[in-house]
């Protein structure tokens, strides 16, 4: 019995020992965690819910969230690769509450934002100098951030990745308590950048605008993101890069504006990626082609318009047939004022836009062949052109190619207003022959060594009223283009009379030369037989 | 009493010379002017004498184009216009001056060659020779100071590149560079400053130097292409020969009328045009000097600036030193090889380098 009793002591000796450690433990870490000045959000005290999770930790969530045991949502395994040997479930997660299991606190799309809570650096940076030490892709992405425009701002990697960058024990630096999150995912990376990218006081000094986050939950990317956690949307990175972050205006930048089609077409030319929604991937392919895209790529003329140039840039998404003429009239004012005048601006959603006959991604060099193409035309009915459903708008389809994109695709052979279009396209080809035939005859008179200038500047002012004429094609008015063409007329004569005469009197000049070089030859002939015959003389007598 | 028999007895043109020879002896001046000899083996290719007449096309056409030229900025290039658009025949003159100016510089090389060549500097012509060289710089001059005057913007930049070269000229090129440019670029002061040297000193300098030239080769005569020249007073003076009138003189008229020829129909075909006016502020493409300036600008792409200058510095210093350096006495070319090498290896590489700089 004695030893039964002194057993009994030493277990409850053992027990109480435990008991006490276990405390000590239990009040030590729960100290840590509270000296931590800027830890993550308080962790989530039990809840009802949590009483399924009694046990929690890394390995504890897998065994049901690896393979979805019990029906337990899967841990989708692209975002969360990184975390694999430690305890970080909790940081981000609330066991139970949130329906599917994927929520993060404070990161949750469509949340206000906030910067990633960590220790505040005091000037120092431990992650970069272990990270550069470190070799292959590690001292890569130290070397790319200290060159990129965070790096040289001093925006630390704690400020994306959380921990602690001012001590150098890695374990310290790199744990959660820190605030430290690894790889932010996908879903998530917007936050994080908006965090700080969205405060107005924080851009003040950079001069950057704060918008960016704003638009993107509004974009088509954003609210793919948000509503569908869909992660293959593009996200702050995939345009900006990460580490390497540049300025828009470094011709290196993927965003830098003659790179922006090609870092577009990244994704939106990737027929696997684009196939699950339904969009074409040709649009890089047929911009390249484009005038625009001739402009901006091989002429590297950085004021043609880019993908983001329509469709924006984080707020990006395709503009409806009613916005197209204010994207288009961003940069062609003029011309849209004059669309302003037009009946078709006036017929409101259902009227030929900018697109109808222009294109899209495939805007030509216009040419004549817009207004007709001088063949027997079909019927017409109300569908030739327009959508057969109730919003009546133009169908995309029916001007999809070039050479349908003409006056006579929609309006009837003979009507009043076809009499119109000929009467625009006869004053416009009328002037453009006397234009041409003006320069030619100033390039022929130049080319013969005669000064031109005055003929030029008067050919220049018959060029200005072309481009006027042409330009005010978009008023549909015969009065307003003859205006100009009339004007083309007017001052191409004067230029042709100048060239005329300079021609003229390149001729006298040629003609005169060869009467003034005859009588020298003549002379010279003579004088040279009287040398001879004095030279001759001079001879015999010697 | 005299004089009245003189009027009766010959016609009236004889009569006026006559008037005139009586007081004033003309006739023997003309004489020693003209009835004089030179060798028969001479061969001289009217190439002096071609100079000359380009020098006396310019002083005519430069005049008539003074006429109408301003010199500041604001108007020159207008004035220029003007001339060449709407003064009757002012396309002809500025052509002639431009293409005259062209020839004079080709022909005066071209007769230095011929000198050389025939050995024609060696003693007694030294100073001929020197006063020749002084020429050829001189002739430069009008065509590196006329460049600028039509101010548009071939002229203003080939004067600055032109003058960036004096520049590198090593103590005092600062200020040859200064001097030149009036200020530190090509502005109003430089252009007034080029017009003043090239229509009142340069003209002034050429025409002293001219004479002195033909009057020491009417001293010496020319010399004999076959024959080491001797240094005798007389020795170089022929009483037998070619008379130089009205043999050689005709010959020399006939070459002038060629080169008046050669100058319509270069001015008509080609006459000159005029670029865009101007624009300190927008630098052409292609700058370059004139081309007989171009082999020197080239070089001094390649060799560091001051070799590069003092190059052509030491070659001018010895042209004229040439007679002194030289002093084999022979003429023929087979008798002075290495000078003759020595020439055509110069010519090659001057060539060479003009047309390197043209091309490239
Ligand atoms: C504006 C430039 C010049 C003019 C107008 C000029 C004119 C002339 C004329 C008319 C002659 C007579 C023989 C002939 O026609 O060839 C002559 C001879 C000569 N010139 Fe020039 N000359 C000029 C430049 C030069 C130059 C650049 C040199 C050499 C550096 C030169 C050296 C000589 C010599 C040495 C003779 C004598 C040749 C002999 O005796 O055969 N002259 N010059």
């Amino acid at each position: 019995m004695r030893t039964n009793k002194i057993d009994a002591r030493i277990v409850f000796g053992i027990i109480s020992v435990l008991i006490v450690l276990l405390s000590l433990v239990m009040i030590t870490s729960a100290q840590s965690s509270a000296s931590g000045e800027a830890t993550p959000a308080p962790k989530a005290t039990a809840t009802a819910g949590k009483i399924k999770h009694g046990t929690i930790g890394f390995s504890n969530c897998l065994k049901c969230h690896l393979d979805g045991f019990r029906e337990a949502p899967i841990m989708p395994g692209d975002d969360h690769a990184t975390y694999n040997d430690n305890d970080v479930c909790l940081d981000c997660h609330e066991p139970n509450t949130p329906e599917d299991g994927t929520v993060w606190k404070n990161l949750l799309p469509g949340s206000t934002p906030v910067p990633i809570q960590h220790p505040a650096s005091n000037g120092l940076n431990t992650c970069y100098d272990c990270h550069l030490e470190l070799g292959d892709q590690l001292t890569d992405i130290a070397q790319m951030w200290i060159e990129s425009v965070h790096g040289k701002a001093g925006i630390g990697c704690a400020d994306c990745h959380g921990g602690d960058p001012n001590t150098d024990e890695m374990k310290l630096a790199m744990q959660t308590e820190s605030g430290y999150i690894g790889v932010p995912p996908r879903l998530v990376t917007p936050q994080i950048c908006g965090g700080c990218h969205s405060d107005v006081e924080r851009m003040r000094s950079y001069k950057l605008p704060t918008d960016q986050y704003a638009k993107y939950t509004q974009s088509v990317h954003g609210k793919k993101l948000r509503q569908n956690n869909d992660t293959r949307v593009a996200i702050c990175t995939d345009c900006h890069g990460s580490h390497n972050v540049k300025k828009g205006s470094d011709s290196t930048a993927p965003i830098y504006p003659v790179n922006v089609p090609e870092l577009c077409a990244g994704c939106h030319a990737d027929t696997t990626l684009m196939e699950s929604y339904g969009i074409p991937t040709n649009q890089y392919e047929v911009y390249k082609s484009s005038v625009h895209g001739k402009l901006l790529l091989e002429e590297q003329d950085v004021r043609a318009p880019t993908c983001a140039s329509c469709h924006g840039s984080h707020d990006a998404k395709p503009p409806t047939s009613d916005e197209v003429v204010n994207v288009c009239g961003k940069c062609h004012t003029a011309t849209e004022d004059l669309y302003g005048q037009s009946l078709h601006s006036r017929i409101g959603d259902n009227a030929p836009k900018c697109w109808t006959c222009h294109g899209t991604h495939d805007v030509f060099k216009t040419g004549e062949e817009m207004f007709m193409n001088h063949k027997p035309q079909e019927d017409k009915a109300c569908t030739s052109c327009h959508l057969d459903n109730k919003s009546f708008r133009m169908d995309k389809a029916r001007f999809a190619q070039k050479e349908d994109r003409r006056c006579d695709t929609c309006h009837h052979e003979g009507s009043r207003i076809m009499r119109q279009v000929t009467g625009i396209y006869v004053a416009l080809n009328d002037a453009n022959t006397v234009y041409e035939e003006t320069e030619s005859a100033i390039k022929k008179a130049s080319a013969l060594g005669m000064i031109v200038t005055d003929a030029e500047i008067k050919l220049r002012e018959a060029r200005t009223s072309l481009i006027s004429a042409r330009a005010a094609v978009h008023t549909t008015k015969l009065p307003v283009v003859t205006k100009f063409t009339d004007e083309v007329e007017t001052s191409a004569e004067v230029a042709k009379t100048i060239a005329d005469g300079k021609l003229q009197e390149n001729f006298f000049r040629r003609f005169s030369m060869i009467i003034a070089v005859v009588i020298i030859i003549v002379i010279i002939i003579t004088l040279s037989y009287l040398k001879r015959k004095i030279d001759r003389e001079l001879e015999k007598e010697s | 009493m005299e004089y009245q028999q003189n009027l009766d007895t010959t016609s009236r043109g004889q009569r006026l010379i006559n008037w005139i020879d009586e007081r004033y002896r003309m006739r023997e001046l003309m004489g020693a002017m003209l009835h004089v000899y030179i060798p028969k083996e001479s061969k001289t290719y009217y190439l002096g004498g071609i100079t000359l007449l380009l020098f006396l096309v310019q002083v005519v056409t430069g005049s008539l184009l003074a006429l109408y030229y301003r010199g500041t900025p604001d108007e020159a290039y207008d004035s220029v216009m003007f001339i060449t658009s709407t003064v009757q025949f002012g396309w002809l003159i500025r052509s002639i001056h431009a293409w005259g100016a062209n020839l004079m510089v080709i022909f005066c090389i071209i007769h230095l060659l011929r000198v050389f060549f025939q050995a024609a500097y060696k003693a007694p012509r030294e100073l001929t020779w020197g006063v020749g060289v002084a020429l050829l710089l001189v002739t430069m001059g009008f065509g590196f100071t006329g460049y600028l005057l039509p101010w548009d913007q071939r002229a203003y930049w080939a004067t600055t590149v032109g003058s960036e070269m004096a520049g590198a000229v090593p103590i005092g090129g600062e200020f040859l560079l200064r001097f030149l440019r009036g200020g530190e670029t090509i502005a109003a002061a430089t252009l007034s400053r080029f017009y003043g040297i090239h229509t009142l000193i340069l003209p002034m300098t050429i025409a002293a130097l001219i004479g002195i030239h033909l009057l020491l080769i009417h001293q010496q005569g020319l010399a004999n292409p076959r024959q080491p020249a001797k240094t005798a007073p007389e020795g170089n003076l022929p009483k037998k020969g070619k008379p130089f009138f009205p043999n050689y003189v005709l010959g020399e008229v006939v070459s002038w009328y060629m080169i008046i020829g050669l100058l319509i129909i270069l001015a008509s075909l080609f006459p000159v045009g005029l670029e865009a006016k101007a624009n300190p502020l927008e630098t052409p493409p292609h700058v370059k000097p004139e081309w007989y300036f171009l082999s020197l600008y080239q070089i001094l792409k390649f060799v560091p600036r001051v070799m590069g200058v003092l190059l052509p510095m030491v070659a001018i210093l010895m042209l004229f030193l040439l007679p002194f350096i030289d002093r084999n006495p022979e003429v023929l070319p087979r008798k002075r090889p290495a000078m003759v090498t020595l020439g055509i290896m110069a010519l090659i590489v001057i060539i060479a380098f003009t047309v390197w700089g043209k091309i490239s």
